[in-house]
């Protein structure tokens, strides 16, 4: 529609004014401060990230985010795909299941996190309560409290919590696949797992990388869960980085250091992005 | 389905089982843990089936520790949050759906790239922002901040909604006459009106689990959400399981039962667009 050169702005500014305001800023500030340059001008200072090399509690923490999120978008993208491939089926009672499917995702992260902490608790936890009922432990083990346990514990978590969103991407997936594809590999004699390898995989590429992308950027900022589970301990043991960040923060006010940390994972969740960002912004035009 | 051929069934149900009772576990939990007794929920070990029942925890949370107020603030930030996001983005979605204009591609790109910022990013300047305009440990700065988390998103899925309508009605009501404004209220608006309502609902949600946002920019205790109240209570030195559990189940029940209203509209947020290819 020609003729109207100044109306989309009018329409687009509340909005577009807004997010400069509300995330643009804050945006900026953060870089400035990583910079120290926050509320005071002069020249920008750097030191802060060269600190990045030399701590060991960022390299640790890197790391266990690093881990974090690999195993746990890997194990959403395998389960959620198992259980989008059952549920893509046409059968009685259906519905249910996919009722049933969504529910640990419709949980804020937070109370995930509470809630797995009271299921890994020592003393009254129900993962010691089979254990020591089943008569497979004999004491009481402090999940928790162990560095390599607590990480698996906080994993099995969000493996649990975060793999219904991405099988809901990739039933949306299945169910746009053209049907005649399948017909016409059934009239070839393809099997089962034939099929899947050159009609389902190829047509679910798309979605499967929007999946996959998003997961990662969810994953790596995550805050609530771990904060609600472990608080990152014991030691920094299960602490990732948007933890980390606020940690130094509002706990040890090293708002320089912290704001570094910061730019850091944004601009790697931006890098990450891409793959998304490109694929949505081309269906645009 | 054929009678003669049962066993890929047989799998399939029972894979669906399997499934079910892992996603369920957790809940069962919770739920039942929220109604043991003191004395139960302390013992060791736990026990899988409470063996007697009561309500007490729940009476506990909303008699002492006030989790009625937190449950309204909640309720308040996050409403107030889902219609100011919904309002201002209906316009931007217009804007983005209908024309074509300079910098489009830039507004788009930055918005869709502005939800891939980690929160603890913007909150600590945030955080400086708002103790500068005296709005820190007030809701309505928490309510700024958790628009500027749902707001992107919200242009994008009413986009999304706005580009399936199509432009003949419009067009068809501006030759009558109406404005730009009036189109979008009286053809678009009751068209989209469902993914209107998802939306919002989306906006809502997100800010009623969010704890991070509260976690630092509220510390008067009578203007903590719900997710803040009930982190409180495990901060504290002995941790009363069955209290926690009765603050997280009136914390699930919500949001569990608004994502199953609109199941039918979950994939829309964010892939939406890519899905329906």
């Amino acid at each position: 529609m020609r003729g109207e050169t100044t109306t989309p702005y009018w329409f687009v500014a509340p909005a577009a004014i807004m997010l400069v305001v509300i995330l643009g800023f804050p945006a900026v500030t953060a870089i400035l401060e990583s910079a120290g340059l926050g509320g005071k001008t002069g020249f920008p200072d750097f030191r802060a990230y060269g600190r990045l090399f030399t701590d060991p509690q960022f390299g640790a923490t890197a790391l266990n985010t690093v881990i974090f999120v690999g195993v746990v978008v890997t194990m959403h993208v395998v389960i959620g795909m198992a259980i989008a491939l059952l549920l893509n089926l046409e059968m009685p009672g259906r519905w249910l299941f996919r009722v049933i499917a969504i529910l640990p995702w419709t949980m804020p992260d937070v109370i995930g996190g509470l809630i797995f902490r009271f299921i890994f608790d020592t003393l009254s936890g129900g993962v010691n309560a089979v254990l020591l009922r089943t008569g497979l432990m004999a004491q009481p083990y402090d999940w928790l409290g162990h560095p390599h346990w607590s990480l698996f514990a906080v994993i099995m978590a969000e493996v649990w919590r975060g793999y219904p969103y991405v099988m809901l991407i990739l039933l949306a997936g299945l169910q746009a696949v053209p049907r005649d594809q399948y017909e016409a590999a059934a009239i070839d004699g393809a099997g089962r797992i034939r099929t899947f390898v050159s009609i389902t995989l190829p047509n679910l590429r798309t979605v499967l990388i929007i999946a996959v992308v998003l997961d990662i950027v969810w994953e790596t900022r995550l805050f609530g869960m771990i904060y609600g589970m472990t608080g990152g301990g014991p030691g920094y043991a299960t602490q990732n980085l948007s933890l980390f960040v606020y940690k130094n923060y509002f706990q040890f006010f090293e708002t320089t250091y912290a704001s570094s940390i910061a730019v850091v994972l944004a601009a790697v969740l931006l890098a990450a992005a891409m793959p998304y960002l490109r694929l949505t912004l081309r269906r645009q035009d | 389905m054929t009678r003669t051929n049962l066993g890929p069934w047989i799998v399939t149900y029972a894979a669906l089982a399997a499934m079910a009772a892992y996603n369920l576990a957790p809940f069962l939990w919770m739920l039942t843990s929220s109604f043991k007794t003191d004395m139960e929920v302390t013992q060791i070990p736990a026990t899988i089936l409470p063996h007697s029942f009561t309500a007490d925890a729940y009476v506990r949370i909303f008699a002492q520790e006030g989790f009625l107020k937190y449950f309204l603030n909640s309720a308040k930030v996050s409403g107030a949050t889902a219609i100011l996001s919904a309002t201002v983005g209906i316009f931007a979605a217009y804007g983005f759906s209908r024309f074509e204009f300079r910098g489009r591609t830039v507004l788009i790109a930055a918005f869709l790239a502005s939800q891939m910022l980690p929160g603890v990013l913007l909150v600590g300047p945030y955080f400086r922002l708002l103790s500068t305009a005296g709005l820190y440990d007030t809701h309505l700065g928490l309510i700024l901040a958790q628009t500027s988390i749902t707001l992107p998103f919200t242009v994008w899925m009413l986009k999304g909604y706005i580009d399936t309508i199509p432009v003949e009605i419009e067009q068809a009501a501006m030759i009558d006459g109406a404005s730009r404004l009036q189109c979008l209220w009286y053809c678009i608006l009751p068209n989209i009106l469902p993914g209107l309502v998802a939306t919002m609902v989306f906006a809502f949600l997100l800010a009623w689990g969010d704890l991070l946002w509260a976690l630092c920019l509220i510390t008067d205790p009578d203007k903590q959400t719900m997710t803040l109240g009930i982190t409180n209570l495990v901060g504290q030195f002995r941790v009363l399981w069955s209290d926690v559990m009765a603050a997280t189940v009136i914390g699930c029940t919500i949001p569990a039962c608004f994502y199953l209203l609109l199941q039918r509209y979950l994939v829309q947020g964010s892939a939406g667009s890519a899905v329906k290819g």
